[in-house]
């Protein structure tokens, strides 16, 4: 096991590191200054922002010094921002994306195994057909369209919910029902399918043969056999969530990354873009880490050494 | 990990978010008439240094905490500021500000050297504030910006410590608003040299002298307060205790924010100010910033053409472009100068200079100029390619831009839309056909637009010139810079030449459609940035 992890890691930052290269060379490629009134700028004060933002030096020691600063946790300064630094940028804005992200995906992932679950178990009722349906208009559904529908009805209309802001776990709520959507919706479908090919296998059936009761058979056999897949699509997911934050963040006013994210390609903030990419890339890296990790736990067969004894 | 574990987990999580839901806010709406107000703002702050602001939103905050020489009034008047009273010597060139007693909101007086600091320091190079061309006209700026000379030569002086002299190198009677703006707003040197490059970078890193006090920024937050200053010299007249500010990024969140009770001011873009536009609160603020076409007459001959120009202009139905295509609170244009920014004797410049043909939509007209045009440069046919940025607005105006001017025979129009930033660069450098473009005011004067459209001005992309248009204009600069009627009657006169020549088409003055909740009385709104001064505002 330690073995593996170590194994993992290395790779994790070869990784990170190819990333941030291209990334770095890429951004390098692309049309864009700091400036914004280029026009009206002196060549000295040119120079002068441009060494404040360390553009003045050949393109492999601006790679260099690029380099040192990632391994230090230091992206540079924001261009947007204009004395802020974009790891106290990423730092101070992370925390509410993280939040609403997270709660989004264990709502979403844990409802979906019970809609998805029970879909499976009332197979071809009308519950199974309800549950469908459930997971198919979710999944269709874009968070933003949600999102605004939440915000009208549960915030303005009925006034449950603050419309927008943050401040405490009742401004989380509704931006974590728009993201809980597509993972419950993913979920369920996966875990429908799954269960059903499961409650028809041999051993189900000899479990019923043994006389165990069906809550019994359906906790402790079907269940854990049928979340292989579910497990699969979390990484997926995942990133979904990350993506799709940035939409609802700033339909909630959310003062988390995502919005950042968006505003930085926009403005060609090429420091915030390429710290972004690089904490987007690590989370990523870990989270699939952490399946990996997950199928060994549910699924005795998966070794993950990778050595059969 | 156990399954059933994680489940129960699960399952309080949900039953806490059921809980809560039954606790959700409660209306903020009290029958007191508590002086407090929540105030949107379409984006957070940038930054707090006056010597880099380069956006409104920061600009307009920094209006509400601190506060210049001046303070713009009503009907392009100012109001005493820091600076008691001011006086201009007969040349124009040198204007005195004696300063009152005032503080900062660390109790340390505000003097004259607090304004050498901080012009000095916006205009060296070493700051590199991309702003520092707005010094422009003050003795030796232009040197020192470039590097040429020590800052100290700046042509400002604090003579003992509450009068401030200034000289310039051209009279500048507008130089009176100019002071109004964050640019040339004190600095409190100690507090700058404690914090360094830090400075301006959150709400405690800063000075205040304004009516307000910047409290809970954190540098990048979207939400703040904009608090009493006890410390300001005209407390007594602030009534408004706090102003909360939130940033709201999405338009539809904002309403419903707004018709929620936990906003009082938002502003309103597209459909939803056409849906408002019955609602008692919904007010249009006209601003100083003019959206427009250019023409590239360096790369495309046919343009250099004015009837080909002017067939193009009259093609373009701009009522229907106001009232039916941007929706939000744009106005019809009166020419490039935006209508009520600039008055004198109580005319707006806008009518005054007002040529009919320049902004008029007549398809059969269009037809025929644009017919006698193509002849001139003998061609049949035009195919032209229309630029503008990426946005929302840019790609609406640009669609029935180019669904009007298809209408004239011989004439295709093929749209590119780009990124704003990229889109400025191409301009700039004359890779472009036609362009949309806007312009917003630095100061209410007609110069601030006029001087765009000179001969070799870095921001004319077009390229259009006329020697009568630069002779007028220069003139209003130099030897009328002195004698406020007839500097008015140069500009009146540069801004008919370029409408009639067609030397660029007006599409429609922005106006900032918005919704203020009537309780909230006295907020100043100008045509220029900062847009809002809140300083007398309060709630009945």
């Amino acid at each position: 096991m330690v073995k593996y992890l170590g194994k993992r890691i290395f790779y994790i930052i070869l990784t990170l590191f190819i990333v941030s290269t291209i990334t770095f060379f890429l951004m390098k490629f692309m049309p864009g200054t700091p400036l914004t009134n280029q026009a009206k700028l002196t060549p000295s004060q040119i120079h002068q922002i441009y060494k404040q933002y360390g553009l003045d030096k050949p393109v492999w020691q601006q790679y260099l010094v690029y380099l040192a600063g990632v391994v230090h946790g230091n992206f540079g300064v924001s261009f947007q921002f204009s004395n802020q630094a974009v790891s106290y940028l990423i730092g101070s804005r992370m925390g509410p994306s993280l939040i609403i992200g997270g709660q989004g995906m264990i709502v979403g992932v844990l409802l979906g195994l019970v809609l998805g679950s029970l879909g499976a178990v009332k197979a071809n009722t009308w519950i199974d057909t309800t549950s469908t349906i459930v997971s198919i208009l979710l999944v269709s559904i874009p968070s933003f369209v949600l999102a605004v529908l939440l915000q009208y009805y549960l915030g303005l209309k009925l006034r449950w919910f603050p419309i927008a802001d943050w401040g405490g776990f009742i401004y989380t709520v509704l931006p974590t029902m728009a993201l809980a959507a597509s993972p419950l919706a993913e979920t369920a479908r996966f875990m429908r399918t799954e269960m059903v090919d499961v409650l028809s296998s041999d051993y189900i059936e000899l479990a019923k043969a043994k006389g165990l009761g069906k809550v019994g058979i359906i906790y402790h056999h079907a269940l854990r056999n049928s979340l292989i897949p579910i497990i699969t699509i979390i990484g997926p997911l995942t990133v979904n969530i990350m993506t799709g934050s940035m939409v609802v963040e700033n339909i909630f006013s959310v003062p988390g990354i995502g919005e950042q994210f968006v505003k930085s390609v926009l403005t060609n903030d090429y420091p915030t873009i390429m710290g972004l990419t690089i904490v987007y890339c690590a989370m990523l890296c870990v989270v699939l880490l952490i399946t990996d990790i997950l199928y060994g736990l549910i699924d005795p067969r998966i070794r993950l050494s990778g050595q059969s004894n | 990990m156990k399954l059933n574990s994680l489940a129960k987990l699960g399952g309080v999580a949900l039953l806490s978010a059921v809980v809560l839901a039954g606790c959700g806010s409660k209306s903020s709406q009290s029958g007191s008439k508590k002086q407090e107000i929540s105030w949107m703002t379409p984006q957070s702050i940038s930054t707090m240094d006056t010597s880099k602001m380069i956006d409104l939103y920061s600009a307009q905050v920094a209006n509400g905490t601190n506060e210049g020489l001046l303070r713009m009034a009503k009907n392009n008047k100012v109001d005493p500021g820091v600076a008691k009273s001011y006086s201009v010597s007969k040349d124009g060139l040198t204007w005195t500000f004696n300063l009152r007693h005032s503080k900062w909101n660390d109790g340390t007086p505000v003097t004259a050297k607090d304004f050498v600091f901080s012009w000095q320091r916006t205009v060296k190079p070493k700051t590199a504030s991309q702003y520092a061309y707005i010094f422009a006209n003050i003795k030796n700026a232009n040197q020192i910006n470039k590097g040429k000379m020590s800052p100290s030569k700046l042509g400002v002086k604090a003579e003992g410590n509450y009068k401030f002299v200034v000289t310039l190198d051209k009279p500048q009677s507008y130089f009176k608003y100019m002071v109004t703006q964050p640019e040339f707003f004190p600095q409190n040197s100690k507090v700058v040299n404690k914090y360094g490059g830090d400075y301006g970078g959150n709400s405690t890193k800063n000075s205040y002298n304004g009516p307000f006090i910047l409290k809970g920024w954190n540098g990048t937050n979207d939400t703040w307060k904009l608090v009493k200053n006890t410390k300001y010299w005209n407390a007594k007249k602030v009534k408004l205790q706090t102003i909360n500010f939130q940033a709201v990024k999405t338009p539809s969140t904002a309403l419903n924010s707004y018709n929620s009770n936990k906003l009082d001011y938002t502003t309103l873009s597209g459909t939803l100010a056409a849906n408002n536009k019955n609602n008692k609160a919904y007010t249009v603020f006209p601003q100083a910033s003019t959206t427009y076409l250019e023409f590239n007459q360096k790369k495309i001959p046919a343009l250099r053409n004015v009837n080909i120009r002017k067939g193009m202009a009259l093609a373009i139905d701009k009522k229907q472009m106001v009232n039916k295509v941007m929706q939000g609170g744009d106005i019809l244009p009166k020419g490039f100068v935006p209508a009520s920014m600039s008055k004198r004797n109580g005319k707006d410049f806008a009518d005054q200079a007002y040529v009919k043909s320049g902004t008029d939509s007549n398809l059969t007209e269009a037809k025929k100029y644009f017919a006698k045009g193509l002849k001139q440069v003998g061609k049949k046919s035009l195919s032209l390619t229309l630029m503008g940025a990426d946005d929302d607005d840019s790609k609406r105006a640009t669609e029935f831009v180019q669904s009007q001017l298809t209408k004239l025979p011989g004439l295709k129009v093929t749209n590119q839309n780009i990124p704003f930033k990229t889109k400025l660069t191409r301009m700039e450098n004359q890779q472009f056909d036609i362009g949309l473009s806007a312009w917003i005011a630095d100061y209410p004067d007609p110069s601030n637009f006029l001087d765009l459209m000179v001969t070799n001005n870095s921001y004319n992309d077009g390229r259009w010139s006329n020697k009568k248009y630069d002779a007028l204009v220069k003139k209003s600069e130099n030897q009328d810079a002195n004698n406020e009627t007839a500097r008015w009657n140069d500009m009146v006169q540069a801004e008919k030449i370029l409408m009639n020549d067609q030397g660029l088409v007006p599409l429609y003055q922005q106006g900032q459609a918005a919704l203020l909740r009537p309780s909230v009385k006295g907020v100043q709104a100008f045509t220029t940035s900062p847009q809002y001064d809140w300083a007398k505002a309060s709630v009945k």
